[in-house]
């Protein structure tokens, strides 16, 4: 038995899967103490603890604690060399630039200054200063400045995040930004991972506990420890995985609506997998190297506000409370539903009260008005999301071959979740011209989703066979390599390291591993090739887990 | 976060799929260590930058700046109609003011091929400027004067060659002398032809200029000049071979350089053509570029292995460039008094060597000296390949009599043993062709 748990703002939920079935839900209300939430999420779902075979939790621990800037001062020591000025990207007086340079190739050409590393590690501890973020530029083509910076500064830090360790990409600026924001939140999720661990024992549950990733696939406890930022925005993750689970036809490019009160969050699953952002997600308003889902979300839900303008109605983008049938103060879409009858959970009569005055402006029927407010909103739903399917396929390619054969994504399936979504499921199918599913247990689709999301990590191999060096910086591997390394040694080198690293880097040995990416250049000396450069992109293949999807 | 002050597009092409050959410079990883520098730096990150993808050009984009003999789909390959087409998307972007200006960072490049193509020259087989501007000259008819700055370290003979009768396309280089480096040409005396006296304007520059004399041009020759002409719209040809570490070349220009440049140039669209030091220029220029299109301090940028002291050039070159520039000044403002040819029509002969392909061509032109237009002309060309061909070019805003001129030498070709007779009519935007 599988648990899952999805922490939201305010409602909490849970659910236990045994094999193809689930055999219990919760909802409850989440509370200022995460633990006891969780613990309360849990005991709720009245099941034999003994029982369960690993808890996934998806929080919103770290990425409040990130967008309220509720988190632990952390100091950055970071060498750069020439380029674009890098104290243009420091947001604190704890960030310090020290001397140090490492071009594209890996090569240094400025060293670092031991001196000058302690002498910064000092005025850090003496403000009590306890984690430091360690960067370089180009440190993912070679980390010895990292780890020579972290050598000098060892001893003296309780929390260390080294820039290569947390992702393999180039993008110095969101090296700075996602190293910062994993030593910050470290502190944080350390003591929450712990107290979770200790709340489960006492409830009897010994087996593991992963952690949901903006991925949308998880990794272990411990691995969440070191890589707190990864679990940030696992909120639109759990709600996608949630939506790819109860997909009945995974392998029809599936448009993934989350319509909330609020917003709705738009993805797109291709062959059961989402599509991630290819440089890395946003958060607190800066750009990380983040692994993360490609999520569009739209200030369109069941409670947008609407308005009348002149002979117009609008809709959203802002919604100024709970739908007027539920005592909200305006009208909303939900309202139109329950004028329409559509929706019977409010009282209908003040449904009525709220949208009466829009059709007397307008001088329209009751009915014809709330059947365009209707409209209008699922029209702004598909408006983002023609936008969204637009920004994929207009993506840039850098090969002729892809120029002329270009892979165009055309969802031919809707999915629906969230509370308005049963309702809506009529309009959506007739506004986007295809079939629209709307699962049965779409209200615990979230916590759903993290129970059955596959464990995921990524992993980036450079090899250059001239400076007969090959780098993996996620694993921290820097090592010489013979010149006659080809393409599928290293590829063959790379499936070993994922699955002997598994421990480590929190997944599970087994996982399905696919190549993201694979280039081979020559390196030309004169007229004549000297080498090889190869650059390599690994995963374990995000998904649900086969336990559910193979029936 | 940095936000830029201007919007700039990014069309990045390395057509990591083409080479002319493994070791050949114009090789397959020619532009990957830019994408890392790019990448690395989060230039694409600015607020402000933007990258977009690029587009193809169409049989007929590339018809009207070129005769290709046979015809289009045996002198390119896709990926000339990739790189052209970025370009194409670069003006695009600026034309429909969706950013201030944009750079086409794409390969292959194109300012060598000329206006008749029997192969490839100097690695380029279709000029990607030209098939740019002749795009935007049917589209966007307001863009009447275009300034094309060419600050590769080649002589940029193909765009030479493509505008030489074009009054309306000032054509400015700024290249090592040709006396030194290939393709041999780019002088002074070459001015332009008899309809677009002064609109060819070639600044040969002594081995090892550096920044120095470099800026020295731009600002004391190229920018005067243009506020003279005043262009609507400015393409620089970007090449990066005036480099100090490029392989084939001997200047001594820098990033920063180039980048102090653009930043004086101001062009609308930049277009990477040459530039071979792949990993210690490459990098570091396209990321100036970039940074001073967009208004963003590039100060720090910088090679690794930068000694200006070591690249400054001799104070005898800077005192050539100085003596060089006053007198090109002085021919630029005599202009309009020079002495157009009495007769008709102006003929001129010439052979074109094709370094790529290894081809000789043999031309014989005729072009119609008017007053009314920029003159209809005809190249009589035959190569080593064995076509012998008549190709006629009306240009945009023909008078009706070098129309008529035109259409004759159309349809009553001279003799019958041409392979085929083309026909650029820019007006109609007809581009015809009579196998023989
Ligand atoms: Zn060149
Ligand atoms: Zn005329």
């Amino acid at each position: 038995m599988i648990i899952g748990i999805d922490i939201g703002g305010t409602h909490t939920d849970a659910v236990c899967v045994d094999g193809r079935n689930i055999t219990a839900t919760a909802k409850t209300v989440t509370g200022d103490d995460l633990v006891h939430t969780i613990r309360d999420a849990i005991e709720a779902l009245a099941i034999d603890f003994s029982k369960i075979s690993r808890t996934v939790l998806s929080t919103t621990l770290s990425t409040n604690s990130i967008i309220e800037k509720k988190y632990a001062p952390a100091g950055m020591i970071v060498s750069a060399g020439p380029g674009i000025d890098p104290r243009r990207y420091f947001f604190t007086d704890d960030f310090h630039l020290v001397e140090g340079a490492i071009d594209h190739r890996g090569r240094e050409y400025i060293p670092i200054r031991a001196d000058e590393v302690a002498r910064v590690a000092g005025t850090l501890k003496k403000k009590g200063v306890d984690g430091v973020g360690i960067v370089s530029k180009f440190s993912v083509r070679n980390p010895s400045h990292e780890i020579a910076i972290h050598s000098i500064i060892n001893s003296e830090f309780e929390h260390v995040s080294l820039g290569h360790t947390l992702s393999g990409g180039l993008n110095f600026p969101r090296r700075i930004h996602t190293t910062f924001f994993n030593t910050a939140v470290m502190p944080v999720q350390k003591r929450f991972v712990h107290s979770v661990r200790k709340a489960l024992a006492e409830l009897g549950i010994r087996s593991p506990l992963l952690f949901l990733k903006a991925d949308g696939g998880t990794f272990s406890d411990s691995a969440a420890d070191r890589h707190p930022v990864e679990t940030i925005l696992s909120g639109p993750a759990a709600s996608m995985m949630g939506g790819l689970a109860l997909c009945h036809d995974p392998q029809t490019t599936t448009l993934m609506l989350d319509i909330g009160g609020t917003t709705t969050d738009i993805g797109i699953l291709i062959g059961g997998v989402p599509i991630l952002e290819p440089k890395g997600v946003d958060i607190g308003g800066l750009k990380t190297l983040v692994r993360g889902l490609k999520v569009m979300s739209v200030g369109a839900g069941g409670d947008s506000c609407v308005r009348v303008s002149g002979s117009e109605i609008l809709v959203g983008p802002d919604r100024d409370g709970p739908p007027a049938c539920m005592g909200g103060p305006s009208p909303t879409p939900m309202d139109a539903l329950a004028v329409l009858g559509q929706f019977t959970k409010g009282d209908r009569q003040k449904a009525v009260q709220a949208v009466t005055p829009i059709a007397g402006r307008l001088g329209q029927d009751l009915s014809d008005v709330c059947r365009r407010i209707i409209s209008i909103l699922v029209g702004n739903i598909k408006k983002s999301a023609c936008a969204f399917i637009d920004e994929v396929n207009r993506h840039p390619v850098y090969t002729i071959y892809e120029m002329l054969h270009p892979e165009i994504v055309e969802p031919g399936q809707l999915m629906a979740i969230g509370g308005p979504a049963a309702q809506l499921k009529p309009y959506l199918e007739e506004s986007f011209g295809m079939r629209c599913t709307v699962p049965e247990h779409a209200m615990v689709a979230n916590a759903l989703g993290a129970a059955l999301a596959r464990t995921t990590r990524q992993i980036t191999l450079t090899a250059d066979t001239q400076l007969r060096r090959m780098i993996c910086p996620e694993l921290g591997i820097d090592e010489q390599i013979p010149a006659s390394m080809t393409l599928s040694d290293l590829r063959r080198r790379g499936e070993r390291e994922l699955r002997d690293n598994a421990d480590r880097l929190g997944i599970s040995a087994q996982g399905e591993i696919s190549v993201l990416e694979e280039q081979v250049f020559n390196i030309v000396r004169g007229f004549s090739t000297t080498g090889r450069n190869m650059r390599l992109k690994l995963q374990t293949k995000p998904g649900v887990i086969e336990e559910w999807s193979a029936l | 976060m940095i936000t830029a002050r201007r919007k700039t597009g990014l069309i990045f092409f390395p057509a990591y799929d083409w080479e002319i050959s493994p070791s050949h410079p114009e090789r397959q990883e020619r532009l990957l260590y830019t994408q890392d520098q790019v990448m690395e730096e989060g230039v694409l990150d600015i607020e402000g930058i933007t990258e977009f993808k690029a587009g193809l050009a169409t049989e007929k984009d590339i018809c009207r700046p070129h005769f290709c003999v046979p015809d289009v789909e045996s002198r390119i390959t896709p990926s000339h109609s990739v790189s052209a087409g970025g370009c194409i998307e670069a003006a695009r972007l600026v034309l429909d003011g969706t950013v201030d200006n944009a750079f086409a960072l794409v390969r292959p490049p194109g300012h060598h091929a000329m206006r008749v193509v029997h192969g490839a020259r100097g690695f380029c087989n279709i000029n990607i400027e030209a098939v740019m501007i002749e795009w935007v000259r049917k589209h966007y008819p307001h863009i009447r004067k275009i300034a094309v700055v060419d600050t590769d370290c080649h002589h940029g003979d193909g765009t030479q060659d493509v505008y030489w009768h074009d009054p309306n396309v000032l054509y400015i280089s700024l290249h090592q002398d040709g006396r030194t480096l290939y393709p041999g040409s780019g002088f002074p005396e070459e001015f332009g032809g008899p309809n677009a006296l002064g609109k060819n304007l070639n600044i040969p520059l002594p081995p090892r200029t550096s920044d120095e004399g470099i800026l020295h041009v731009m600002e004391h020759f190229v920018m005067p000049v243009l506020k003279d002409f005043e262009p609507d719209l400015i393409i620089n040809s970007a090449g990066q071979d005036n480099h100090y570490s490029d392989p084939i070349t001997n200047m001594s220009f820098t990033a920063g350089g180039y980048a102090r440049l653009n930043e004086i140039l101001a062009p609308d669209i930049c277009v990477l053509e040459g530039g071979y030091s792949i990993e210690a220029a490459l990098p570091y220029v396209n990321t100036g570029i970039i940074l001073a299109l967009a208004g963003v301090d590039y100060s720090y940028i910088r090679e690794p292995d930068l000694d200006p002291e070591r690249i400054r050039e001799d104070p005898r070159v800077i005192d050539y460039i100085r003596n060089l520039t006053d007198d090109l000044l002085d021919l630029w403002s005599r202009r309009e008094h020079f002495e157009r040819p009495q007769e008709e029509f102006f003929r001129r002969s010439r052979n074109i060597f094709y370094d790529t392909d290894g081809i000789s061509e043999s031309q014989h032109e005729v072009v119609r000296v008017c007053t009314e237009c920029p003159g209809a002309y005809r190249i009589d060309s035959s190569a080593s390949t064995g076509y012998h061909v008549l190709a006629i070019h009306i240009p945009w805003g023909a008078c009706s009599r070098c129309r008529e001129q035109g259409l004759a030498w159309f349809e009553k070709p001279d003799r019958k043993n041409y392979y085929a007779v083309y026909l650029q009519d820019m007006d109609n935007d007809e581009y015809s062709v009579k196998i023989l």
